[in-house]
Parts: C-alpha cells; structure tokens; sequence
C-alpha cells in the first residue's frame, strides 16, 4: 500500500520469511485469539497482573510488529499520559470510604486525595492500557483486507458482506473531506453564527443532509461500479491471496494464552 | 456479416419515479424505440440534449438498469450473444465492460492490481489466470510499474486509465463508457483517450462511448447515434457524415458540435466556401489556409477597462501538511473583471478560491501573505460583512444548502445581516425571478434538478449584491449544455457590472467567457494575461498540465492569414449579422 512494499510483485502466497513477524499471522489469532485474554484483564482487580500483561503486549508489539519507531513511541507516550490522567482523575472521584486501609495524602482546600483512591484509579488505569495493548497487538499489524480475507477463508463469512464492508471503508476519507468543506460552506452561508451548546448542535444537524445525500449517492455508485465488475456473479470467488491458518498460527495463539497465564501467576508471586 | 458484440432493437426505458408513500410512477420513455449496434473495433458515439437517456441506455447494456435501477424496459438487448433482460448485471461482466464518470465511485480495492484482479477474481478465474490478466490489461493503460500503489495516488486520468483497465481484465470485449472525461483535466482526457484509441486499434473491442466533448471523441469514434430531445434516434451514420452533413439539425437539438465544424458553420455564413466542414482543427486549418480571401476577424468586443482593485493576493503562500499548496502568489483582481484561474489538477486552484472567500480561514502557521476583498480580510471578517463583499459558489451546490425551502435559501443570508423584511422579500423575489426559480420557491433544495440547483447556488450567493463572485469548478461534472446555461448566466452578471472570478479547466468555456486568465501550475501563478496571449502560449499550457483550446490550435498553424493567429474564440469569428449562439 505504500512505496516500501513496491518491489513485491503480487503476494499470490504469504512469504513465511521473517518468521517473527506479525504481520504474517494469521488476523483472526492477533484479534480474535486475544479476545480471552481481554476478558481476564477486564476481571482483574489489582495493578500488577493488567500491568504485566500490557507490558509483555507492548514487547511483542515491539520485538515482532514491525510497528515504525515512531508509531512505539507514540503508543508508550500515549499509554503512560492514559495512566497519569486517569488515576488522577478516577482517584478523586472514587468515595474513599468505599476503600479500605486508605490514607489521607494531601488536600487542597476542598479537595482530598487519599490513597485507597488512588490505588483503585491506578488499577483502573492499567487495566485499561492493557487492552488497548492487547486490541493495537492485532490492530497495528493487520490491514482490512487481511482481515475480510480470513474471515470469509476461515470463518465462511459470506464474501459479498466482507468485500462490501471494505469498499464502505474507502469511504471515511472522502467523508472527512467533504465534512470539511460543508463546515466552510455552511460558516459562510452565515449559519455558524449561533452560538452556544445548541448552536452547535443545530449547526452539526445541519451537516448531517448534505453528507448524508453526498454519501447515498456515492454508495450507489461505487455499487453499481462493483455489479459491473461481476461482484455478486458467483456464490464464491477467488481467492487469490490465501490467508492461511496453519500450526504457526496455533503455536502463536498458544504462546499469547500461555503467555497470558505466565504473567497472571508472576503477579500471584510477587 | 460479423455479428454486433451489443445490439438493443426497439429498446424503451421509463424510469420509476418513487412517491412519498412507498409506491412509485412511471417517467417519460428515454430512450423510447432506439435501435442500435456496436461491432468488433468500432467506436460507436452516443449523442444528444440532457434527458434524452444517454446514460440510461448505458447502463441497460449490462442489465444496471432494470435490475438495480428500477424501470420498467421493452425491446430486447444482446451482449455477446446473451438475452441481457435474463441475465443479472455481474453475469455479464466478461461480456459488457462500464466505465462511469466519477473516478472516485470505481475504486473498490486498496491497490491497483487488486483492483484490475476484482473482476476475474468475482468471475471465478483461476489466481494464476487473474494475475496474468491483470497484467495484460494494466500494461495496456500503462499502469503495470504503479501496480502496487493506492489507487488514491493517481490523478484523475489515471484512475480512469485503471478503471479501463479493471474493464479489460474482466475480458469483456464491449466497453461502455459513460462520460469518461467529464471530471478529468484536458492532459487526463488526452490519457484516456490515447489508451481508447491503442484498444480500438486492435479491432478486438466494440466500444459504446457516451461523450459531450467532441473535440476529443470526433477522430476516435467511426459511428455516431443521435438521440432527440425524446429518446427517439434523430441522426444516424458514419461520424463525419452526421456531424458535419446535419450540422444544422444537431445544432438546433442543442447537441454540442466540435468546436472546428461550429467555426466551419460561422465561416459559412460569412460566405467562405468551407467544403467539406471541417471535424478537427487540423481540418479546419487546411480549410483556412486554402481559402483565398478570408474576412478580417472581429474586434475584441470588451474594450471596458477594468476599474481599481477589488480583489488583491499579496505574496500568499500556504501550507496544508507538509505540502505548500500555493508559493507566492500575488494577484489584483480590477472592478469588473472577469478572471478565470485555470491549472490541472492539484494546482492550487480550489485552494486559492476558497482563500479569497474565507471558506478558508487558515491557521496563522500555515499561511504567509495576505488577501484582501472590497478592503476586507476574508479570514478575520464577520460573515455578516464578509457576504456582501464576496460570494461563493460551490463545486457541489448541495454543500452550501442549509435550509429546507428555495426561498428560505435565498433569504438567509439577508437576515443573517439583519435587513428589513420587506428589502429581503423584495430581492429574493427578484431573484427567484431572474433565475426562474419562482414555480419551485417551496420545494426543498435537495429535490431539485442539477441544473436548478447550480443556479440556487450561484442565487444564494447574488442575493447579497457580493462586489466579487468566486465559483470553484462550476461546470465539474455538469453536461455542456448546463455549463453553457451557466456561463451565459455567469456573462450577464458580469455585463451588469459584477467582478467574476472562475476556477476551472474547461480551456474553450474559459476562452469564450474571460477577459482575462491567471494561470496556476504547483501553486505558483505561471501566466497572467488576456484569453488570446495565456491560451495561445501552447509550451506555457503544457507545463501547466493543460492543453491548447481547439480553436487556438487550429488558428496557431495559419499562415495565409496572419491576422487569424489571434483567433482563440468562437466570437472573435466574423460576424456581419447579429453574434450566433454558441452551442445549446
């Protein structure tokens, strides 16, 4: 989709070089094999468990996602703001009596920080860092078309929905564009002079028609493109970039469930 | 005989109408009764005025209409031996190939060889077969070294090129093209159909072209079909035959001429023995330059000077990313003027014009230079103020809509200034009279025609008496007779005494309306001059991305006549009578 990967001539079969990458397992382990590991983090009460989880998250990310440096860093800069703000503010608004063997660290005026509190907005926090990491793990190294093309081999997901859904996906950038220019239509007409909360909403109502016609009218056409093009001719097509779900994909799922495991039993320990 | 790839006899299509409550009505019968063929390595030109059914025909050919566009048809039609009314439209994709206007609407993948791969994938080709065909068809439109990019990074003549491509590899052997130019700069039309020509020439396709601009489609296409304001066949026959031998009677059906046969007919009228009527303006040269005796050109008939400034750009460079849109671009735009700002695609064009409105407030980082319009900054005024200074016109009239009734369209912007109401009644009243739009004054915006709606657009933006009015791409995507009606309409404003200012890339509607052309090329003004200097510097032009108007390129070549070179408008032709209406 980019220049890097011009060279490649057709991707008519998943090279297995670079065994530790990502990007060539399989999407449905990197997203929907992380789904039981989500669902242990959300039941977690303490720190270090959702702590360890995310931060073995972020080392596959790092060691095997081929996530561009700037992207990582992005991500952990991202992740740490995340926990300083929402322990702060889910500390102050916890009851502190629901806490107990809680502290009182400091107040200002009215405002009283104590630490039970505080230790619940921590967990809170890295709870939900930890499935941000585990959601970004799938998220940062699959494309949509991977993603369509596994769950119609796979899963049997009828493939008039999954090719659909991604032709509908094109859509978002023209939306942007076209949102921005009736924003500047619409202020020059005079409209954005109402002010206030309801201003705003009427001003964003009236946005919703002409993006709305634009967007009907685009779709029919991108369908009537797509019919031409003997979208819907067969109940199956071909497939010509295999998305294969073999015993590294199995080993991959393992190794995320069993890593899983490994940091939940460390925190038990420490 | 060979047998026709595509053949309709006594085909009738009545659209559905829906209806508030569910069910619907029947439309007016277009095309009614048409008969039609397209053989192997023929190019067959669909012609006629807008609502004659031009593009409904098209997309009966792969059964687009009935079946997924409600209508009720009658007569048969046949693609590549198939009944077609028995057939669902994707079945017929190895038989009947579409491409449409809008570049953007065809792209359904997220690269080009996925998307050249998407029909014989859909028909169920072997892989190894798909991509072979994939790289035959994306070697013809010479698009095979950009296979891996988006699609997104093309320009608009190479979308279209792709979406030539995605036609070829489904290996249909008829093309239906639907007014593949019409939102594409003149080097993206002079793409498209340099590949249309190399596929013709093999003599393996049938090609079904639905074309407004004959200048380009008249030396490709070898037959031509001319539908009446009916849907009935008014012409039909070999290209030069029709176009040139009833030139009269596509003229008076308000079909678009090229612009060589239209110089011809004026030529006639002065008396210059012009036979034949020349097609393209190599011909019309040769007819020029045989002739002995040629009357002097008119006069250029705007001698008004233009008054003191009332647009000015200083030293205005703008940044949108990391990409600089516009680099220094300085600009004084006289009282009276009526500027068009032409550049392909990309060149900055829009951007400056949505500048000069304030439809653009940019951020102070990314903007150096300022602008100023009737002594206000666009960026920093009140609306109130700033909708009696300069109006805007919309490349899609639907943005600027915010109302449910025309007439409250029009009235908003005088009471968003706090007129009296009997001020605002009486001006939208006048307005809805001028542009004839009073019998629709209740109807909401979005219900009415593309016509209509272009001139509520232009409506809205009068009704405040603006000193400047800015239209961005008026005539993108319109057909020529609307971007005629609209010029015509942009020239009477202006003989009142509005300052014009017009985007766009339609070099002959530009050379025909403007008195003067500013030229954009990557954001930087390359020309600023008359029609006849900027229009005539063909190696400036092409720099540009743009290209020569046919009837400059005619006139550059004559050198009987040196008095002719000068010639780059239909009007600067002689007149002895009263000036012929051009086109529609």
């Amino acid at each position: 989709m980019s220049a890097a990967v011009l060279p490649a001539p057709a991707s008519t079969t998943r090279t297995r070089e670079g065994r530790s990458d990502l990007r060539t397992y399989n999407p449905l382990v990197k997203i929907l094999g992380v789904v039981p590991v989500m669902l242990y983090v959300v039941t977690t009460r303490d720190v270090l468990t959702p702590a360890l989880i995310g931060a073995a998250a972020f080392a596959v990310l790092a060691a095997m996602g081929r996530v561009r440096p700037t992207v990582l860093a992005g991500v952990a800069l991202t992740a740490a703001a995340l926990v300083a703000v929402m322990t702060l503010s889910f500390g102050l608004l916890t009851d502190p009596a629901a806490v107990t063997g809680s502290t009182l660290i400091a107040s200002i005026g009215p405002v009283q920080v104590w630490s039970g509190a505080l230790a619940t907005g921590l967990a809170t926090a890295v709870r939900t860092v930890a499935l941000l990491m585990l959601v970004l793990l799938g998220g940062l190294t699959t494309t949509g078309a991977d993603l369509v093309r596994a769950m119609t081999q796979q899963l049997h997901l009828p493939y008039r929905i999954g090719y659909a859904a991604l032709a509908a996906v094109r859509f978002v950038p023209r939306f942007g564009h076209e949102l921005e220019v009736i924003r500047g239509a619409h202020r020059v007409r005079g409209v954005a002079l109402s002010r206030g909360p309801l201003g705003a909403v009427r001003r964003r109502a009236g946005y919703v028609v002409p993006l709305l016609a634009g967007g009907i009218r685009h779709g029919e056409r991108v369908s009537l493109a797509m019919e031409s093009r003997g979208f819907g001719a067969h109940p199956t097509r071909t497939e010509r970039v295999r998305v294969p779900f073999g015993p590294r994909d199995v080993v991959l799922l393992l190794a995320l469930w069993g890593g899983a495991a490994a940091c939940a039993a460390l925190a038990t320990l420490l | 005989m060979i047998l026709p790839l595509l053949e309709t006899t006594g085909l009738r299509v009545r659209h559905h109408l829906p209806h508030d409550d569910g069910g619907f009505r029947l439309g007016a019968a277009a095309p009614d009764g048409v008969d039609l063929a397209v053989h192997p390595g023929e190019v067959v030109l669909l012609l006629g005025p807008s609502g004659c059914g031009k593009s409904t025909l098209a997309l009966a050919t792969n059964g687009l209409v009935p079946h997924v566009v409600a209508a009720d048809v009658a007569g048969t039609i046949t693609a590549g031996g198939r009944d077609v009314a028995r057939t669902r439209p994707p079945e017929l994709a190895g038989d009947v190939a579409m491409v449409f206007q809008d570049p953007d609407a065809q792209v359904v993948t997220g690269s080009v060889l996925d998307e050249v791969c998407f029909a014989p994938e859909n028909l169920c080709r072997p892989a190894d077969e798909v991509l072979a065909r994939a790289e035959t068809a994306l070697r013809q439109v010479g698009l095979w070294a950009r296979r891996a990019d988006d699609p997104a990074t093309l320009s608009g003549g190479g979308r279209q090129r792709l979406a030539l491509a995605a036609a070829l590899s489904a290996g249909a052997r008829t093309l239906v093209l639907d007014e593949p130019t019409a939102n594409l700069d003149p080097a993206g039309v002079e793409e498209v159909y340099d590949v249309l020509r190399t596929l013709v020439a093999t003599g393996e396709h049938g090609v079904l072209l639905v074309e407004h601009d004959l200048d380009v489609a008249a030396d490709v296409a070898s037959r031509v079909v001319v539908l009446d304001d009916g849907g009935r066949v008014a012409a039909e026959g070999p290209v030069r035959e029709v176009l040139t031998g009833q030139a009269k009677l596509l003229d008076a059906l308000g079909v678009w001429l090229p612009t060589a046969t239209l110089a011809g007919l004026r030529l006639r009228d002065q008396g210059v023995v012009v036979d034949p009527l020349p097609l393209t303006p190599a011909e019309l040269t040769a007819t020029l330059e045989a002739a002995d005796d040629l009357p002097d050109p008119a006069a250029h008939a705007d001698p008004r000077r233009p008054g003191p400034p009332v647009l000015t750009v200083d030293r205005l460079t703008f940044r949108r990313g990391r990409t600089t849109v516009l680099r220094d671009v300085g600009l004084a735009v006289g009282r009276g003027e009526f500027l068009a700002v032409v550049g392909a695609n990309g060149a900055g064009k829009s951007t400056l014009a949505q500048l000069v409105a304030g439809v653009l407030r940019p951020r102070r980082r990314a903007v150096q230079g300022s602008v100023a319009v009737a002594g206000l900054d666009p960026w920093r005024a009140d609306v109130r103020d700033l909708t009696a200074a300069v109006g805007f016109v919309f490349q899609n009239p639907e943005h600027q809509f915010v109302t449910s009734r025309v007439d409250d369209e029009l009235a908003v912007g005088l009471r968003a200034r706090g007129l009296p109401e009997p001020e605002i009644a009486a001006r939208v009243e006048d307005v809805l009279d001028r542009f004839g739009l009073t019998p629709l004054r209740d109807r909401h915006p979005f219900w009415l025609s593309g016509g209509q709606k272009r001139r509520l657009s232009v409506g809205t933006a009068i009704v405040c008496r603006p000193d400047v009015l800015v239209l961005d791409e008026p005539t993108y995507g319109q057909d020529r007779e609307r971007a005629v009606e609209l010029l015509d309409l942009l020239t009477a404003l202006h003989d009142d005494g509005t300052t014009v200012v017009v985007v766009s890339h339609d070099m002959q509607l530009v050379a025909e309306h403007a008195t003067r052309v500013v030229a954009l090329a990557d954001g930087r003004v390359v020309a600023d001059g008359s029609p006849a200097v900027v229009l005539g510097d063909e190696a400036l032009l092409a720099r540009a991305g743009l290209r020569t108007p046919p009837l400059a390129r005619a006139t550059r070549d004559v050198h009987r006549h040196p008095r002719w070179r000068s010639v780059t408008r239909l009007a600067d032709l002689p007149t002895a009578t009263a000036p012929v209406e051009v086109g529609a």
